[in-house]
């Protein structure tokens, strides 16, 4: 009994937000019943089981809280939350969730860079040779009196190029330290885990997005969604309501406008021609912009050969200058070209953001391209200069060993050996480059920008992130998620301050949000694309011979081969050539295709199936409206006619009473004549003077069943109405 | 020297601001340009000007077609911020709704406004209308009485708005506005509206109506009505008179009276 009842308070008290009472009320209750509870609880356990029973309750109640104040907690530790919080109060959840998006590339980031920091560059610093040991690691005597230069560390030449920071830096060695730690093969792993994981990383979330994407149908009740759901719940500044509120009636303006447009439905040629001559000007741009690069790529190579001191520092940084700064403005025009497609504003940002997306792709390999002929020219180079350093060593020798026989050790600083082209540290140098200008150019056109056109402030809500450069660079120059990580650190600061101090938001935002499989889609291609040349750098062409962990070797991924025979038991490496045989792997490769092939069939059944059982429950509701319409009119019309059936029987009944009192009266009067002559019948009046709304509820209780039977016999109204009239007709008869 | 590809790369940038502000180039053009080749070449001042092609087109007596004569000149010859079509539409119709019989102009100009208001009050109604300027007050008392508008109808006052207000009750005998249109410097908006407030001619529904309130726009105005609580207040959205692309609005204030 008394069980029950506690089991009952708490269900009370768990099931206390949804009732729909008064605050104070529930409050009062919340308060008792929890009293209740504590006092009796513990009175459940029988004798000695009820000591440990209410220790068993207090453990429980102080392991819930604890569990709660861990969650506080953790919401605390997430990094930025109060300040996306201010700034989704100040604009609106659409501009916060490209914060938060940024938030979560940032994370990303974090974790590649502790991945390539931890693994590759903290044991080459602190397991490796140390600076100036080897040649690779010292900065050569022609360069030493300028290596500590500012303008030369900017360009990241230098000390800053015999860095762990670089490719070139790296020994070959196979294993360093006293954990002998496997460099080269470190390298190559966490190389290819980066790509790993951001692709991992990526699919996952598109994965998790495409069970809550939005599986309706945009088509139908658009107004009706609009007026549901337009409002947005985060806002608590009072001048940002009073905007979302002139942009929810521009939308509803601009909503009605497009549906009388839309029933026009003239003029389709036309709209046809200018999306046409829109793509066609921003095939034009593209196609502009890309010649640029090229030739100020071309340019910078001239500048090369002809020594990089003669140029000013406009010319030796042209190319990044005019990289970053086409990929800023160029977005600018696309936005002002988009404006003739006349696209629902949603196509219209997906079509942006593909050509932004063709932008920088155009661009960065236009860069490769421009870069594979320097590959290739080192390359060149490098056949020269290993004759020359054969021809240098022989001299060397030959100058040594004339005096004895026994060839002493020959010690020559490192710093003057010749040095063979590093085409890799040059690569790296050329993406980190790119990415420093491109930094400083975005932070100043930024804080230009948004100073300037303080009224109408845009964000960058563009995939700027997750760059192609990283991707492409990362594997030359380890560096770069860090200065990545750096990057977008201080971008969050940067953006949000922007945000705050211009504080006025767009008219119409969207979300760019990582909740949307369009962004996500778009970041995988572009991850995809920027990772193909590094790759296929990688595969075919060999390393230097001079630089790097891979040194020595034919293909970088010759490592990975040398491992499984030296590192691995013997049956190991047997077991993966059988494994790695095209025999085993194109069977294999097959067999993924085919289950593709099958799963994609199977989900696209059950996105029929599922769109066949909505289409099912909509009319079902549609049915069940019509059948409760119909019921609720039928209702009607027989609550009407019974009224009226009853007023007139009532009013027949009044009547004839009347008449048979007059008749009584007349009779009296008949009796004494004169006095009531020209007197008209109180009665009567009295009668009909009655409000009729007392005789408004008589039908209802009195007569229920004729209610359902006039509704089946629409003549059962008129036996009642005819008996009072019936009665009329002898009444008159009898005067 | 800077390289040229790099002068080359700002290029769509050029492109883009050319096109996104193309309205205002045009409205630039057309509103300081032109009138400045205008003035040294005829010599009159830009409101003589309208005056005269009003005069010649426009049939005395209709105030309708007077104000087509002006919107054909400011449309299609030079560029004048008179209230112009759409907005006078707007304006049209909340005089119709409000009626007012005692009704208050700030900044006549040219004269439209005045010759659009009078033409929709009711009968027994009275516009007062206040102009800085004294030679555009010249030309819009012409117009106004063009119109066929005389003297109980419109009252035209040559003074600074904030001269006149204070003396409004005493000089001119007023004892409450029922409706007052703003359309002088923008930055004396708001303290035209606070004397207005302190010297007691609004009432409970009284209605002021101010334009151009987006572009030029009198950001501290907007401000201040927001906070004060006093007005029930709408801003009707629209473009700018005479010019299709440029956002502008005009605000609807209605004093509730201290609460």
């Amino acid at each position: 009994m008394l069980k029950e009842a506690v089991e009952e308070k708490k269900k009370l008290v768990q099931g206390l937000r949804g009732k729909p009472w008064p605050m104070k009320k529930k409050l009062v209750t919340l308060r008792e019943s929890q009293e209740f509870v504590e006092k009796y609880e513990g009175a459940l356990g029988k004798g000695k089981g009820r000591k440990l029973y209410a220790y068993k309750v207090m453990m429980s109640k102080k392991w819930m809280k604890f569990q709660r104040d861990f969650e506080n907690f953790k919401t605390a530790c997430i990094p930025w939350e109060m300040k996306i919080k201010e700034i989704e109060s100040h604009f609106g959840s659409s501009v916060a969730s490209y914060f938060i998006f940024l938030r979560w590339m940032y994370g990303i980031n974090m974790i590649l860079f502790c991945l390539t920091f931890g693994l590759v560059m903290v044991p080459e610093a602190l397991m490796g040779r140390p600076y100036g040991t080897i040649p690779r690691k010292t900065v050569p005597r022609a360069e030493a009196p300028s290596a500590m230069d500012f303008a030369v560390l900017w360009d990241f030449g230098g000390y800053a190029q015999y860095s762990v920071l670089f490719y070139g830096y790296y020994n070959n060695q196979r294993a360093i330290g006293w954990l002998k730690f496997r460099m080269p093969l470190s390298y190559f792993l966490v190389g290819v885990g980066t790509v790993a994981y951001s692709y991992m990383v990526v699919i996952r979330t598109m994965a998790r997005n495409a069970n809550e994407s939005g599986v309706g149908d945009d088509n139908s009740f658009n107004f009706s969604w609009k007026i549901f759901t337009s409002w947005d719940y985060l806002i608590g500044n009072p001048e940002t309501a009073d905007n979302k509120f002139a942009s929810i009636t521009t939308s509803f303006k601009e909503a009605i406008l497009e549906e009388q447009e839309s029933r026009k439905d003239d003029n389709i040629h036309l709209t046809r021609f200018l999306r046409v001559l829109a793509n066609f000007l921003v095939l034009c741009c593209l196609a502009g912009s890309g010649y640029l690069i090229y030739f100020v790529v071309r340019r910078s190579q001239k500048f090369a050969l002809e020594g990089l001191e003669t140029h000013t520092w406009w010319e030796r940084n042209e190319v990044n200058m005019v990289m970053s700064l086409l990929g800023m403005f160029c977005p600018m025009l696309f936005d002002v070209i988009s404006a003739l497609e006349n696209y629902h504003p949603r196509v219209a940002l997906q079509w942006q953001l593909g050509r932004i997306f063709a932008l920088f792709l155009g661009n960065l390999y236009t860069f490769i391209i421009a870069l594979m002929d320097e590959i290739n020219l080192k390359r060149e180079e490098e056949k020269i200069i290993k004759f020359n350093i054969t021809t240098w060593e022989a001299s060397l020798y030959n100058a040594t060993g004339s005096e004895n026989s026994t060839a002493p050790p020959v010690t020559f600083h490192p710093a003057d050996v010749p040095r063979g082209p590093c085409w890799e540290t040059m690569v790296g140098q050329e993406f980190v480059r790119l990415i420093i200008s491109d930094t400083m150019t975005t932070y100043i056109t930024l804080l230009i920008g948004d100073f300037l056109r303080a009224v109408l402030v845009r964000f960058l809500n563009y995939c700027w992130c997750w760059d192609l450069e990283a991707g492409m660079g990362a594997f030359y120059a380890p560096c770069l998620p860090a200065l990545n990580v750096l990057r977008l650190h201080v971008s969050m600061y940067l953006q949000c301050w922007a945000v705050m101090c211009c504080n006025v938001p767009q008219e119409r935002v969207f979300k760019a949000s990582g909740s949307n499989n369009f962004y996500m889609a778009m970041l995988l291609v572009i991850l995809f694309l920027s990772t193909l040349p590094a790759i296929y750098t990688i595969v075919t062409i060999p390393p230097s011979f001079d630089c790097g962990p891979f040194s020595g070797k034919k293909r970088m991924f010759d490592v990975i081969q040398e491992t499984l025979e030296s590192d691995f038991p013997a049956w190991f490496s047997k077991v993966f050539s059988y494994a790695s045989n095209p025999g085993l792997v194109l069977p294999f490769i097959l067999l993924m295709v085919l289950a593709i092939y099958y799963l994609q069939s199977t989900s696209k059944s059950y996105k029929e199936a599922n769109v066949d059982l909505k289409k099912k429950l909509q009319t079902q509701n549609e049915e069940n409206k019509r059948k409760n319409k119909l019921a609720a009119l039928k209702a009607q019309t027989d609550l009407e006619e019974a009224r009226a059936a009853t007023q007139t029987a009532e009013r027949q009944k009044n009547i004839n009473a009347s008449l048979q009192r007059q008749h009584a009266e007349e009779e009296e009067d008949l009796g004494s004549s004169q006095r009531k002559n020209g007197r008209p019948p109180p009665s009567v009046r009295h009668q009909d003077g009655r409000p009729p709304a007392t005789r408004a509820p008589v039908p209802r209780t009195l007569h229920p069943d004729t209610h359902r039977s006039l509704g089946y016999l629409p003549g059962g109204g008129f036996p009642q109405q005819r008996e009072p009239r019936m009665h009329r007709v002898p009444s008159l008869q009898r005067h | 020297m800077v390289s040229p590809a790099i002068a080359l790369a700002f290029i769509p940038l050029l492109l883009t601001i050319i096109i996104r502000c193309r309205y205002y180039f045009v409205l630039f053009y057309r509103a300081v340009l032109v009138r400045i080749w205008k003035d040294c070449v005829t010599g009159l001042s830009r409101e003589e000007r309208a005056y005269q092609y009003v005069l010649t087109h426009a049939t005395p007596g209709d105030p309708d077609s007077i104000l087509d004569a002006f919107d054909v000149w400011c449309s299609k010859v030079e560029f004048i911020s008179n209230i112009g079509p759409k907005k006078g539409k707007i304006l049209d119709r909340l005089l119709m709704e409000q009626s007012p019989l005692t009704v208050l102009e700030l900044g006549a100009h040219c004269g439209y406004s005045t010759v659009r208001i009078a033409r929709s009050l009711p009968l027994g109604a009275r516009l007062y209308s206040l102009e800085m300027d004294a030679r555009n007050a010249v030309i819009a008392e012409k117009i106004i009485r063009l119109a066929g508008f005389d003297d109980d109808t419109v009252e035209l006052i040559v003074n600074p708005s904030d001269e006149v207000i204070p003396l409004l009750r005493s000089d001119y005998g007023l004892e409450r506005l029922d409706f007052v249109f703003m359309d002088h410097w923008k930055k004396c908006y708001l303290p035209d509206l606070q004397m207005l407030e302190g010297s007691g001619l609004l009432g409970k529904g009284s209605m002021i109506v101010a334009d151009n309130v987006l572009f030029p726009g009198a950001p501290k105005f907007l401000r201040y009505i927001r906070k004060s609580g006093l007005y029930e207040w709408k801003v009707h959205r629209a473009t700018l008179e005479y010019s299709k692309g440029i956002r502008d609005g005009m605000a609807e204030l209605v004093y509730q009276g201290i609460k």
